[in-house]
């Protein structure tokens, strides 16, 4: 079962970008009026959301998947494991996502960057344990990931509008792209051999479950006390995106004024 | 023509220049040690071990510290100016208690760690981000390298308080307008909106 909606969801990647812009705003009156208002709405980090409708159709179908197969998955993943072996799977799948780091490492310009992944490529698959341990950190190297979406926010492509994409989730229309080229980035994708189709697809159902666990009890939190699960999501998403774009930079600047309006002042 | 056009364009650069020289991001030692005063006092009522006496000095802490109405105003973005009087004597009250409850949820995965002060920037003098970090984290510990967020806000007569907390540069309040924003909007926008938004804060808190 699991197999099969990683089929399902390797397959929807592609298709998904496509699918949200046909189905965006149509001629429809109650599209157009939704469009409206949420023009008019503040949404976060100035990413409009104008196929909300799609969006929270999708939403509401990752969140089925999520309650009845990822959450119980992570759990038996949670109660079979160790919390050091997990650590160690962490480690060795998020070394495996070297290449697709290292790509955008050299095509952002960032080329101290894809030093230190290479760099901790060879350390880390050496001596540590094929990606198990984590020693090039202890080095000093520390880790970060880079995709295909990111770079092209440092291309200075703008993120569209935001889009939740089946199965995969909370994105943009810049980023579900972009996310379809780092597939491609990865070698194994290349390769047309059965075996490789299991190994992509096996690491693809790993990914998903060692990222659900620690997440478990965060998510649920979320869930119990938002007003709107959607919405809260989203911001969080976009926020956090917005921070992994300026690789770990803060910037304080873009914050919206809480209480420097005139209109606050009446309040004082 | 042209010389004209170069002296303008060079005194646009030397008024850009004048600029940033005088608003660098100073860091605000005072917003600094207001913030420490805050998580020294919080830590001893986090880590309490009756659940009860936690969530009231929470509490507590939020009506001494935080300023609710500003944020409550915040959170509604641009219906804050729309709301009826009637609207706003049911709404502040309301958010009020839905906010403490958050608060106290979000405050407990803190509970029983010491948050030290790191450093602050001020986006303006009256709007200062004071950050800080866990003192002792457990090794391997999902938080150990979390930057927590305050923001202070400082009003005419100097009088500071906490508008705004987040992690990682996610904030809450803005999180929260997100989603006032899209229940206002898809209930109608408008004052429609905001009663559905009243309604829907009201079921929770009660609930």
């Amino acid at each position: 079962m699991r197999f099969f909606a990683y089929i399902a969801a390797s397959c929807l990647v592609f298709s998904g970008t496509a699918a949200a812009q046909l189905s965006g705003a149509g001629d429809d009156p109650e599209d157009i009026a939704r469009e409206l208002e949420t023009a008019n709405t503040a949404t976060d980090s100035g990413v409009a959301d104008p196929w909300e409708g799609f969006n929270r159709k999708m939403f509401a179908l990752n969140d089925g998947l999520d309650r009845n197969l990822m959450v119980p998955a992570a759990k038996a993943y949670r109660t079979v494991t160790h919390k050091k072996q997990r650590k160690g799977i962490r480690n060795f799948l998020s070394n495996l996502r070297t290449p697709v780091t290292l790509v955008n490492d050299i095509l952002q310009g960032e080329f101290g960057r894809a030093g230190e992944t290479m760099g901790r490529f060879v350390i880390n698959s050496t001596i540590g344990f094929g990606g198990m341990g984590d020693p090039a950190e202890r080095l000093g190297i520390e880790q970060h990931s880079e995709d295909f979406g990111q770079t092209l926010a440092v291309w200075g492509v703008d993120s569209g509008p935001y889009l939740v994409l089946p199965f995969f989730g909370p994105s943009t229309l810049r980023d579900g792209f972009g996310s379809a080229v780092d597939l491609t980035t990865d070698p194994a994708f290349w390769i047309r051999t059965d075996p490789a189709m299991y190994y992509r697809f096996s690491r693809a159902g790993m990914n998903v479950v060692s990222a659900r666990e620690p997440l478990i009890e965060p998510l649920a939190d979320i869930k119990m006390d938002s007003l709107d699960y959607y919405s809260s999501l989203r911001s969080f998403y976009l926020q956090s995106r917005k921070r992994e774009i300026l690789n770990g930079r803060t910037n304080f600047e873009d914050l919206p004024d809480i209480g420097e309006f005139e209109e606050f002042d009446d309040l004082e | 023509m042209r010389t004209l056009a170069r002296r303008f364009v060079f005194r646009i650069a030397a008024a850009a220049a004048f600029c940033f020289a005088a608003q660098p991001a100073f860091a605000d030692q005072a917003a600094e040690d207001y913030v420490q005063t805050i998580l020294d006092e919080a830590e001893p009522v986090l880590s309490t071990d009756d659940h009860q006496s936690m969530l009231d000095g929470v509490e507590d802490l939020v009506d001494k510290y935080v300023d609710m109405r500003r944020i409550g105003r915040f959170v509604l973005g641009q219906y804050a100016r729309r709301m009826t009087e009637a609207q706003e004597e049911q709404y502040y009250p309301l958010f009020n208690r839905y906010a403490k409850m958050i608060y106290r949820n979000t405050l407990s995965d803190y509970a029983g760690e010491q948050i030290k002060v790191t450093g602050s920037v001020d986006r303006s003098e009256r709007d200062i981000i004071v950050n800080s970090k866990l003192a002792n984290p457990e090794p391997g510990s999902a938080y150990a390298n979390t930057v927590i967020h305050w923001r202070v806000y400082r009003s005419r007569d100097g009088e500071m308080s906490v508008v705004d907390a987040g992690a990682d540069n996610v904030w809450l309040a803005i999180e929260q307008r997100s989603q006032f924003g899209s229940i206002i909007a898809n209930n109608g926008g408008g004052e429609k909106g905001v009663d559905a938004l009243i309604a829907e804060i009201k079921s929770r808190v009660d609930g």
